[in-house]
């Protein structure tokens, strides 16, 4: 059990409309969906704050279906997947919205470097279709195994690991592409 | 000279009685982790039991030169009749955020001006009623500028 | 022959079988086409490592309480924060009793120059930053701790129940969120104990220091004194000696220096009404004599509250200077 897993008597609490357990769920998983989801739509702070809330309202109101038989954060990560392609079938493009571009911090100049190529990666990362998208964020930013990876995505760890492949390959491609065919920086 | 002398008196009486005030104060006053980020706490007081208070917040704003407001949501804190305010207005322009109270047939309003530095007191204002469209547009002249952090 | 970019992903991140990883290996070194896909894929992933975990804003949990079923604006009883603390310690004992015997261990993530190297530390490991590094070690599920150049910090524990840490010397920024009295520092000169918050925390070889609250509070205790150090307010750290009396950092400049001093009738005449802070925590560290000057000072500045005599007061009442604590901290 890692520090994000989340104890029987936690879930159970939630059941049973615990609020402070929920805020605890809340505050183990928060950074990780957010994360993803402002990624996925490149940047867009509203657009992940709207996921992030759906997923969490979503759980809350469906935890009682949770059966206990697949782990907790396969089930969290599915309402991931899910509200995320949800969301960007009936919203604009991801280039339309606030985008928050990563802060460069003040001082250090590597720092600075560091995020500008946190910007073009965000930036690059966008351009993937959804579906490889999705895997490569699920799979960077939870340290779901293959097979759990399979659950929240609603397909067979074959495609998971094809998905991946190809996802990561484009995404080198369409760097390199930005950076003029110069390769890494 | 002794009508006006009674007409003071019960004006003090009536303010005695209507004793219903805000208080505000950073978020160490409301004694609760979970409003640590909170821009500011507040809290009603003189609202006799069995009445219950009713409180509400909006921020208003001017972002280039556009006049924008927007409903806030309080949220209650572990100690009673305390509530947290939370940023969720833009970063950007001139913010003051106005509070609005009730208790029975008592009224309470006040103004905040929100600076870099957070909600500034000294600029805050407090009122036995809302705050007028005007009180509303003073308090936003006084916004120091540099945004809301 | 089959290519296997298709796999490739799963070869890199070692979820295969031996068998099969086996025949990709041995695929890889005659096919030259899937030898350029595997670079390719292994640069994409190297490239997802530059992407910082982005922290969901503090506002959310507001919208999303406002949204969860039947809310309202519920009386909540004045002791709540035990039980949310209750809960979430509940858990993380939960995942203490159940966890293997090996304590966990925290991320670490260095940077020198352009570079980042990211490794684990376990409790009784060092990590020391140079004059050209910075580290942030992410605290269990909590929050993160950033070390600044030339600091040098020892992890104490790592379990759910106790995320400690010990800060040598240097600079770290803390920035924690959790149920109060999970985190804390040590230094040679007393304790950090985190309430909910987000600080700046100096602390030299000799044990002096500087405290800066940014968010929420801090509670810092050595050998019984201690200092409750809220958003906005400082705190200096003497060397085996503890917190000294925080202060606000736009306070006079003349109240820092008499504070530093000693300096008593300067301290009274330069304090403003939010510098009850720095009288409150006064009152307990001067003799009874001058202690009802500060009295008398705070209460000209602002009203002493019902339940507080000024009597008990001078007698440092632990309960009358805890009601009086939390009626100041209004003006705070």
């Amino acid at each position: 059990m890692n520090g994000r897993e989340v104890s029987r008597e936690v879930i159970e609490a939630c059941r049973a409309g615990d609020r402070d357990a929920f805020r605890t769920l809340y505050e183990i998983h928060k950074d990780r969906v957010y994360s993803i989801a402002f990624y996925f739509f490149n940047g867009n702070s509203e657009a992940a704050a709207d996921v992030t809330q759906q997923v969490f309202l979503k759980l809350m109101t469906s935890i009682s279906q949770f059966r206990g038989d697949a782990d907790f954060s396969t089930w969290l990560y599915r309402l991931v997947v899910n509200t995320c392609v949800d969301s960007a079938r009936k919203h604009k493009p991801a280039s339309d919205g606030p985008l928050e571009t990563l802060a460069a911090p003040e001082d250090h100049e590597g720092a600075y470097a560091r995020t500008q190529t946190a910007n073009s990666v965000r930036a690059a990362v966008s351009t993937l279709p959804p579906k490889f998208r999705i895997a490569v964020l699920l799979r960077y930013f939870d340290d779901l195994s293959y097979e759990q990876m399979a659950e929240a995505l609603h397909c067979s760890m074959g495609t998971v690991a094809s998905r991946l492949s190809r996802g990561h390959k484009l995404l080198a491609e369409r760097l390199k592409a930005m950076a003029g065919g110069k390769g890494k920086s | 000279m002794f009508r006006f002398t009674f007409a003071a008196c019960a004006c003090m009486a009536l303010a005695l009685a209507d004793g219903f005030t805000f208080n505000i104060g950073s978020p160490v006053a409301s004694q609760d982790f979970q409003s640590k980020t909170a821009v500011f706490v507040f809290r009603t007081q003189g609202c006799v039991e069995p009445a219950k208070p009713q409180v509400s917040a909006r921020a208003e704003g001017i972002v280039n030169g556009a006049r924008q407001s927007v409903s806030l949501k309080v949220v209650t804190t572990a100690q009673p009749n305390v509530y947290a305010v939370y940023q969720t207005w833009p970063r950007a322009g001139d913010w003051i955020v106005s509070l609005q109270g009730t208790c029975g047939d008592a009224r309470a309003g006040a103004v905040v001006p929100i600076g870099p530095k957070g909600f500034i007191r000294e600029l805050s204002k407090f009122f036995p009623r809302p705050a007028t469209p005007a009180e509303i547009e003073a308090s936003l002249k006084t916004v120091p500028p540099g945004g809301n952090k | 022959m089959r290519h296997v970019a298709s796999q490739l992903a799963a070869h890199i991140d070692g979820r295969l079988a031996p068998a099969s990883s086996q025949q990709i290996q041995e695929h890889l070194r005659t096919c030259e086409r899937c030898q350029a896909e595997y670079v390719e894929v292994k640069q994409g992933m190297e490239w997802m490592d530059r992407l910082p975990l982005i922290e969901a804003p503090a506002s959310l949990w507001t919208s999303i309480e406002a949204g969860l079923p039947h809310h309202q604006a519920p009386r909540r009883i004045p002791w709540a924060w035990l039980a949310t603390a209750a809960a979430a310690m509940f858990a993380f004992a939960a995942y203490w009793l159940l966890a293997p015997a090996k304590a966990p261990t925290w991320e670490v993530t260095r940077t020198e120059n352009s570079t980042q190297r990211i490794s684990r530390i376990a409790p009784g490991q060092w990590i020391e930053t140079s004059a050209r590094s910075r580290a942030t070690i992410k605290v269990g599920a909590i929050g993160s701790l950033d070390l600044k150049p030339n600091t040098r910090v020892e992890v104490i524990a790592t379990q759910p129940g106790e995320h400690r840490v010990a800060l040598a010397h240097g600079e770290i920024h803390a920035s924690i969120s959790a149920p109060p009295r999970l985190f804390f520092v040590d230094t040679p000169s007393g304790t950090a104990i985190d309430l909910g918050c987000e600080y700046d925390l100096k602390t030299a070889a000799d044990g002096s220091g500087l405290l800066q609250v940014s968010k929420g509070w801090v509670q810092f205790e050595w050998n019984g004194l201690e200092s409750l150090v809220p958003a906005g307010a400082s705190c200096q750290i003497r060397a085996h000696a503890g917190p000294g009396i925080p202060y606000f950092d736009d306070a006079p400049e003349s109240l820092k220096l008499a504070l530093d001093q000693g300096a008593l009738e300067k301290i009274l005449s330069e304090s403003r009404v939010r510098d009850t802070l720095s009288l409150w925590h006064l009152l307990s560290r001067v003799d009874a004599d001058a202690r009802g000057r500060v009295f008398d000072r705070i209460a000209a500045l602002t009203p002493v509250p019902q339940g507080v005599s000024r009597e008990q007061a001078l007698q440092l009442d632990p309960d009358t200077l805890k009601r009086w604590r939390e009626d100041l901290a209004w003006t705070w």
